[in-house]
């Protein structure tokens, strides 16, 4: 009897566990890198009503979020403005009362217009966490987390997209650390704040008048750290006594 | 061996190609691995509901209802006409700014003027009203140069700092000619703030 398997299969489990491997290494590679919200959905840029520009009102004319993002520091919800809103500066004799952009506000609001619907506008919501995870913004405003901390800077976007992942591992990330967060509460809107921007001694103060520490010991702790943003939310953080939540009860509720 | 690797190659580069790096803009929704509880049958603030006839999420109060904790507009009243409810809990001086149809003078005693409602009075105004109106309120604000018709909106003059508190707190309530109501983005507290951050205003401008 001769030799049933020929001289090639001497290499063929290797083979095949060589091909197996490479195979497996790249549909794992392929999915680590886009099975993932950061690959999903960052970047979603839907298609507006309107094409409404946030670098034009936010940016240039310097508008804050609250004017439209009106009940952010009240409510759960970041509410998207009523057209009443967009009306009363774009309604009839006012600024660019007849664009085309605008036509979907005129069906909205001029009853005059021929396409009066009186229906609300149809934005398209963007960011969106599952209806399984409680969201609540005015717990983070009012805590010192600015909206560029969520959702980039908003106020150099012509058109708003998903700037960070929202995934859980995100959430988590800024509540084991959220020093690397935290402002002062009146520069909640003012996405282009700096460290650099604040005056020390005025910081100072504050913290001081917070925590009931003398200034001067403060200031004597802190000899030899770079003024910066962990130094600020570090002591903001101590002031306020903030804690963020990391069971899964605070979230998935 | 070799075509299994070739073929592999040309497939990597091939969905390397397809999926592209993170970040890309896109306008479908986004993918969703496992949408299980993603979307529940209940309705999110602002969201449309198909439940209802008209598709919206957010209700109106059934005619001849009155939400709890608001009050019935009493007929005959002037503003009740323009109101719907307005965030408003009836028809006193605190909720219209009027004394039956005479703008009111002074604030309403529920109110603690103190430096707390001033400060809040001052960011309000800053949010709400410089757009238009100016950091100072003296008209000059950014968006005002962009109106097809130059707006009157010079609120430390002579003439708007003759006006009753009542007044102020009823324009910003129901706007006023080419001014848009802002009721529904201020709360009857915050109007009232800005109305005392107005008047600190026109005082420090001498008038
Ligand atoms: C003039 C009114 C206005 C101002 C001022 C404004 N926004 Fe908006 N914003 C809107 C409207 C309208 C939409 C919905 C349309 C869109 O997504 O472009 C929106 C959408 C958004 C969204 C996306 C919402 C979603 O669906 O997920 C974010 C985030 C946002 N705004 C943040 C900001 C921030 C931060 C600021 C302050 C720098 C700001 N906005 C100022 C009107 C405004
Ligand atoms: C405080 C006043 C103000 C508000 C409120 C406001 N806008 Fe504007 N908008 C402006 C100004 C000023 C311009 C710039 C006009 C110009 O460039 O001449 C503008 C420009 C625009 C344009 C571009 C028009 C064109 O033809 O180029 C669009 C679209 C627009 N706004 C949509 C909106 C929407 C939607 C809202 C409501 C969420 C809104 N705006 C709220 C002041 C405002
Ligand atoms: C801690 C992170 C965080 C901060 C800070 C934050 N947001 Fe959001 N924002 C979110 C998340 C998460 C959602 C999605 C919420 C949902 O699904 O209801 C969202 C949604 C929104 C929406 C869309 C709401 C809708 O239903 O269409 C707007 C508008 C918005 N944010 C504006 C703002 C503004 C303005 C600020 C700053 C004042 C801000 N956000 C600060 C995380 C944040
Ligand atoms: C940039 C930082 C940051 C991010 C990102 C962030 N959080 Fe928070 N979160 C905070 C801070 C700060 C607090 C306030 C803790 C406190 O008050 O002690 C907080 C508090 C909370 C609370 C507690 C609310 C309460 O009622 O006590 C919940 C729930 C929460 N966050 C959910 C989320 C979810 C869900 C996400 C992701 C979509 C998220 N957070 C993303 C910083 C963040
Ligand atoms: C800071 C808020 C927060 C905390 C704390 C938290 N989660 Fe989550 N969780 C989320 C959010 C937001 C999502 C949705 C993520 C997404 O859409 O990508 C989520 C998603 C999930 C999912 C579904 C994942 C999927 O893709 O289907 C599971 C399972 C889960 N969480 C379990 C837990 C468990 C177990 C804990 C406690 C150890 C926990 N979570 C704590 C915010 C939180
Ligand atoms: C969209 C731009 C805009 C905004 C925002 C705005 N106003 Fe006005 N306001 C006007 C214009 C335009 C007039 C002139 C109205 C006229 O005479 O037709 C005016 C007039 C007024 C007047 C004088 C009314 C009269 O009887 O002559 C007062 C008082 C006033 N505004 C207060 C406010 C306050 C307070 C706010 C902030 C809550 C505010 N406005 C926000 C545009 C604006």
């Amino acid at each position: 009897m001769g030799n049933i398997f020929p001289r090639w299969t001497n290499l063929l489990a290797i083979k095949v566990l060589l091909c197996a491997g490479a195979l497996g290494t790249c549909v794992i590679a392929v999915a680590w890198y886009s099975w993932t919200p950061k690959y999903t959905r960052v970047g979603y840029m839907p298609q507006q009503p309107i094409p409404f520009d946030h670098s034009l009102h936010a940016g240039q004319l310097g508008m804050d979020c609250r004017y439209c993002h009106s009940f952010v520091e009240d409510s759960l919800h970041s509410n998207v403005p009523t057209a009443q809103v967009c009306w009363n500066c774009h309604g009839p004799g006012k600024v660019k009362s007849d664009s085309p952009k605008l036509e979907p506000l005129r069906q909205a609001m001029d009853e005059n217009s021929e396409n009066y619907t009186g229906k609300p506008i149809e934005w398209v919501q963007i960011h969106k966490v599952p209806d399984y995870a409680y969201f609540n913004h005015s717990v983070h405003v009012n805590r010192g987390v600015s909206c560029v901390e969520c959702h980039g800077k908003v106020n150099e976007m012509p058109v708003v997209f998903h700037a960070e992942p929202m995934s859980m591992s995100w959430c988590l990330d800024c509540h084991r650390n959220p020093e690397k967060a935290l402002r002062p509460l009146d520069q909640i809107t003012n996405l282009d704040w700096t460290p650099d921007d604040l005056d020390q001694d005025d910081f100072y103060s504050y913290v001081s008048a917070q925590t009931g520490k003398s200034a001067e010991d403060l200031k004597k702790g802190d000899e030899g750290k770079e003024w910066g943003q962990d130094l600020i939310g570090s002591h903001l953080q101590m002031a306020w006594d903030v804690h963020p939540p990391q069971d899964c009860a605070a979230c998935h509720r | 061996m070799r075509w299994f690797f070739l073929i592999l190659a040309i497939a990597v580069v091939a969905t390397v190609y397809a999926i592209g790096p993170r970040g890309v803009k896109f306008s479908d929704p986004p993918f969703e691995l496992f949408p299980d509880m993603d979307h529940q049958y209940r309705v999110n603030p602002q969201k449309p509901s198909g439940f209802f006839e008209d598709g919206q999420g957010s209700r109106k109060p059934i005619e001849g209802t009155v939400p709890v904790g608001f009050e019935l507009p009493h007929a005959g009243n002037e503003a009740d006409l323009t109101s719907d409810l307005d965030f408003s809990r009836g028809d006193s001086y605190f909720d219209t700014g009027l004394f039956g149809d005479f703008y009111g003078s002074g604030y309403p005693e529920t109110l603690e003027l103190d430096a707390a409602f001033l400060a809040r009075g001052k960011q309000r105004f800053q949010i709400t009203c410089t757009p238009c109106h100016g950091n100072s309120g003296n008209g000059a604000g950014v968006v005002s140069k962009y109106w097809a018709i130059p707006p009157s909106a010079n609120l430390i003059d002579a003439r708007v700092s003759a006006m009753p508190e009542g007044q102020i707190f009823w324009t910003i309530t129901h706007g006023k000619g080419l001014m848009g109501p802002y009721n529904g983005v201020l709360s009857v507290n915050d109007r009232w703030a800005i109305v005392a951050y107005v008047k600190s205003l026109q005082a420090a401008a001498g008038n």
